[in-house]
């Protein structure tokens, strides 16, 4: 097992060097540089930067350095545990995401457990009461959440907030709280703000597992050792939960691998919808303003996640599902 | 790298956004009704604003401050108001009365990048000079007045005795010699001289003459001077070009410390090494970044607490503001100035109809117009809108230097050609559908009442709709071939003329879907418009390339023709979003050494643009308005909607606030909304 482990940390680390060559290239395919995009943005606001400007900013930043040389260069940050400055932020990268990472893991870990709050029980209640008006219900709400796109949902969400319960609009907190310290009504704020951008993220997510659990699920009830257990006499609850569900589980423990990037950069578009603080429309702005060092580290961050929570699926299920056994153990 | 693969309609999420919202305010179609029959005068107000008082008789002579600062004085923390105001403050007759001390200013902004949000309201300004409230007339502002000497060759500066930067240490002449021979004149700070600097190309001086007088000395006259310290130049102050090592004066005694010729090399290379700066260079202009830096001395009457880069931009009074009302109380009135971050759009314009700031123009959308009039009374606001004075809240850039496609080019440098397209466009329909009637069909003239409007007459010039006119010009011009579906064709044999025209998604206007409207206005005079909405970025290297043929784009600030020319005639020579040609833009700056030769109207126009800079106001008046009249005439820009409140004309202010203008100057140059004076704001009611 620790062999195991071993082999798969070391692919692991190959797997992140691969994807900071990656980030790095992708960041650097739109035409322009950080300077062409900040022209155009001061362009946008009716204001101009000369020639002489933009030649000096590029110095300042090293733009004008070919690509190899600017990677190497970050590499040496990295390696240094500094990740560099954001351009338009002109702050340090890792103060950046630092302040928004925790509320990103709040929003995140929150749509998370909306989701296996709701999709376990009625995943398997469906797949145990097949074609039941339940089943047939719960069906048709987990296809429409399927269908109906999140940022939708959230627009509408949002005017239905403003004209019905005169609730703030958008963000985390109210303006008075914004940057007040910790405190008991400071999280009643946030606890406050906190449903609707939950629910929104949690019930697209919810419809696919609880489809998932029961296809699963199905599969499984039918199978001669379900029989097997049932004959021994043991309770339905037991037959049910401790062999089936076990079994219909491994997707879940599969999905780890994009659930942890997954918590850490929340959904973009909705947060962008609702005006979270959050990572995703962070990188997606950096994106946009072609802000290298700090795409680069959000990406290389979202890489990493998925690497580590591949290895965590790849790990769980060894544990959880007893028919998969190392080849050469 | 290569651009070939990108597909050129990239779509913005914003676009798509507005979709979705547009089904959700669908119910307000009948509001929109409701302001079709209020019409425009029911929303544009009368011009008006507060004014600067320079006359020495009517200064108070007592002065008062914010209670909070009082008790400050009381517990000996802080030196008496008027020591702190020093004795020539700078007085403003507020709008209509005496404000009260108190209350948080709550705005909306999206990011660092959004400098100008914060700095349109609270920075003063803290320019030398300013204009009045009509946006016309120079004044005294933080220069206490000013006289040109030596045939315009100097200007003298006078300044306030006494006053004092927001750290109390004093303003005067040795901020200026600092900020020219310390940071300016030092190569590794600002490499190459500015060009508000210069005329025709000869660098000026700053010279001080004594603690409170200040001379900038120019080779040959400069008589435009006070007009480029007043504009949004690079002499324009500390907060507007502190960040880029310009601004005319900068807080020496606090600045040396991080100047190697002050503090020694070693010592600051130490200090940027230590606070994790690349080089001692962004160190200083960070540290002179009015925006960023919370420990900067400044001028303006609000000062930042919590930076620009943090979700909340946070600015507060400055105990030492030189600026007092008629009555002698020590300005601004309002407490703090707060702006939250919005990550999007959408939500600073829910934000303001759910009446969450109190006084917001940036980035309100004109199409929600009847939303916010619906939701006046329960958001606790009122709407007005501010027409801007310049011609064009829409144009359409001919790119006169194209090369790319000889057929195209010919066309686009044909008089008729262009003229003919701009007849053909159906600016009522434009105006009716995205202004929804508030805005003026025009062309790329300014407003009426300016001072360079070369006449009534250039309003409609080749700006109406005549098709029947527009296509017998284009018979003429040579382009009456037409295939089977009534498209002209090209005179080289190569099929139909397709002219294209790059927009920008996501801007304060809907330029992608206006020109969709053109597009089919352009049928019926045969003409092909391809619509291609591209990336900001792509935009900037398509002009810079001189790949660009139309670009839709607006032309603010052009109403300051001579401080912001960018959008009148090919100026610049670094990318812009829109280009009338990069290749005479060259030629123009380089004075015909590089680039290419423009037409002989284009060089007309542009010996008289660089003539004025030279020459007494009343002569440069007469230049303005003949460089408008070439323009007009020869539509090197189609003027399409102008004079509308789309560009931050939108504007939704707290019933509970007073001193609030019902129109005010809307434009880059007055930095809208400090033309009306901020620090005269307050709150009648919390």
């Amino acid at each position: 097992m620790l062999a195991y482990i071993g082999r798969r940390a070391l692919l692991a680390m190959f797997t992140v060097w691969a994807i900071s060559v990656l980030s790095f290239a992708i960041i650097q395919l739109p035409p322009g540089d950080y300077v062409t995009s900040y022209i155009a943005q001061m362009a946008t606001m009716g204001s101009v930067v000369t020639d002489e400007e933009a030649q000096n900013l590029r110095i300042q930043y090293g733009l004008g350095q070919p690509i190899y040389v600017q990677y190497l260069k970050w590499m040496r940050l990295i390696v240094q545990g500094n990740f560099g400055t954001s351009m338009e932020w002109r702050r340090p990268v890792t103060e950046v995401i630092g302040d928004r990472l925790w509320m990103t893991m709040v929003v995140s870990v929150a749509a998370l457990f909306i989701t296996w709050v709701l999709a376990l029980p009625i995943g398997i209640y469906s797949a145990v009461r097949q074609y039941s008006v339940g089943d047939y219900v719960a069906t048709l709400v987990g296809f429409i959440g399927l269908a109906v796109p999140n940022f939708l949902l959230a627009l509408v969400l949002l005017y239905l907030g403003f004209t019905l319960f005169n609730a703030n609009i958008g963000g985390l907190f109210s303006v008075e709280f914004q940057d007040a310290p910790w405190s008991l009504a400071r999280t009643w704020d946030l606890l406050k703000h906190l449903p609707i951008p939950a629910l929104i993220l949690g019930l697209a997510g919810t419809a696919q597992q609880i489809r998932i659990m029961r296809a699963n699920l199905l599969d499984e009830l039918r199978k001669p050792y379900v029989v097997t257990a049932r004959s021994k006499g043991l309770p339905e609850s037991t037959v049910i939960l401790k062999y089936p569900v076990r079994v219909a589980l491994n997707p879940f423990a599969s999905t780890i691998g994009y659930t942890l990037p997954y918590i850490v950069s929340g959904s973009i578009i909705v947060s962008i919808v609702l005006g979270l603080p959050t990572v995703g429309p962070l990188l997606l702005k950096a994106l946009i303003a072609q802000d290298m060092f700090l795409a680069g580290t959000i990406v290389l961050m979202l890489g990493v996640m998925t690497v580590i929570g591949t290895l965590i699926s790849d790990i769980l299920l060894v544990w959880i599902d007893p028919r998969i056994r190392l080849e050469d153990t | 790298m290569s651009d070939h693969w990108r597909t050129p309609r990239t779509r913005t999420l914003r676009s798509r956004l507005t979709i979705a919202l547009v089904a959700g305010t669908l119910s307000t179609v009948v509001a929109a009704g409701a302001l079709a029959q209020m019409g425009k005068s029911g929303l544009i107000g009368k011009l008006e604003g507060p004014e600067v008082v320079t006359e020495p008789a009517k200064q108070p002579k007592t002065f008062n401050e914010a209670p909070q600062f009082a008790t400050l004085v009381k517990a000996g923390k802080l030196p008496p108001v008027a020591e702190r105001v020093g004795q020539d403050p700078l007085v403003i007759k507020p709008l209509h009365e005496i404000g009260k001390y108190g209350g948080t200013w709550r705005r909306g902004f999206t990011g660092p990048a959004d400098f100008w949000n914060g700095y349109r309201c609270c920075s003063g300004p803290d320019h030398l000079l300013f204009w009045d409230y009509t946006g016309d007339k120079v004044t005294p502002n933080i220069a206490k007045g000013y006289e040109m000497q030596d045939g315009g060759k100097t200007l003298v500066l006078h300044l306030r005795r006494g006053m004092k930067w927001s750290d109390g240490k004093p303003f005067t002449a040795d901020d200026f010699v600092f900020w020219f021979e310390d940071i300016y004149r030092n190569k590794d700070l600002v490499p190459t001289p500015s060009a508000a600097m210069a005329i025709n190309g000869k660098q000026g001086v700053v010279e001080k003459v004594d603690t409170y007088t200040v001379k900038f000395k120019f080779p040959e006259p400069y008589y435009m001077f006070p007009d480029v310290l007043a504009g949004s130049t690079d002499v324009a102050g500390q907060a507007w070009r502190g960040a880029f090592g310009l601004g005319g004066y900068a807080p020496a005694h606090y600045l040396k410390q991080f100047h190697p010729k002050y503090a020694g090399q070693a010592e600051v290379d130490k200090k940027f090494k230590e606070a994790k700066f690349e080089s001692w260079v962004r160190m200083f202009l960070y540290k002179n970044d009015w925006s960023l830096n919370p420990e900067l001395p400044v001028l303006s009457p609000w000062k930042t607490v919590t930076p620009a880069n943090t979700p909340t931009w946070t600015l507060e009074r400055n105990p030492y503001s030189v600026f007092v009302d008629t009555a002698g109380n020590q300005l601004p009135y309002i407490d703090r100035v707060v702006l939250t971050l919005a990550e999007n759009l959408e939500v600073i314009n829910l934000r303001a109809i759910a009446g969450e700031y109190d006084f917001q123009a940036r980035h309100l959308d004109i199409a929600k117009v009847p939303v916010f009039l619906e939701n006046q009374q329960k958001g606790g606001y009122k709407l007005y809108l501010d027409p801007g004075d310049y011609g064009g809240d829409m144009i359409i850039k001919f790119n006169l230097s194209y090369e790319a496609d000889p057929e195209i080019a010919k066309w686009m440098n044909t008089a008729d050609f262009r003229r003919a397209l701009s007849l053909g466009i159906d600016r009522d329909q434009i105006n009716e559908t995205f202004w929804l009637g508030t805005g003026t069909p025009s062309s790329v003239v300014p407003a009426d009442t300016n001072k360079y409007n070369p006449g009534p007459q250039y309003r409609k010039l080749w700006a109406t709709l005549d098709i029947k006119k527009a296509n017998e010009m284009l018979d003429k011009v040579g382009l009456a071939k037409k295939d089977a579906e009534g498209y002209r064709l090209r005179t080289d044999g190569k099929g139909r003329l397709r002219i294209e025209i790059m927009t920008l998604g996501g801007q304060f206007v809907q330029f992608t879907q206006i020109s969709e409207m053109i597009r089919e206005h352009w049928k019926k005079i045969g003409i092909d418009l391809t619509v291609q909405e591209v990336e900001r970025s792509l935009a900037i290297q398509r002009t810079a390339a001189n790949e660009q043929q139309l670009a839709a784009w607006n032309n603010d600030g052009s109403e300051h023709l001579f401080t912001f020319p960018t959008h009148v005639f090919p100026f610049d020579t670094i990318a812009v979003v829109a280009t009338s040609g990069p290749l005479y833009a060259k030629w123009f700056q380089s004075a015909g050494t590089q680039g290419k030769e423009p037409p002989a109207r284009m060089k007309e126009l542009m010996e008289k643009f660089r003539r004025a800079y030279g020459v007494p106001e009343k002569e440069r008046i007469q230049l303005g308005k003949e460089v408008w009249k070439i323009t007009a005439e020869e539509v090197y820009i189609i003027g399409v909607i102008g004079m509308g409140p789309a560009s931050m004309g939108v504007r939704v202010v707290k019933t509970s606030m007073g001193n609030i203008p019902s129109r005010q100057y809307n434009s880059p140059d007055g930095k809208t909304p400090t033309i009306s004076r901020p620090v005269t704001f307050f709150y009648k009611s919390r």
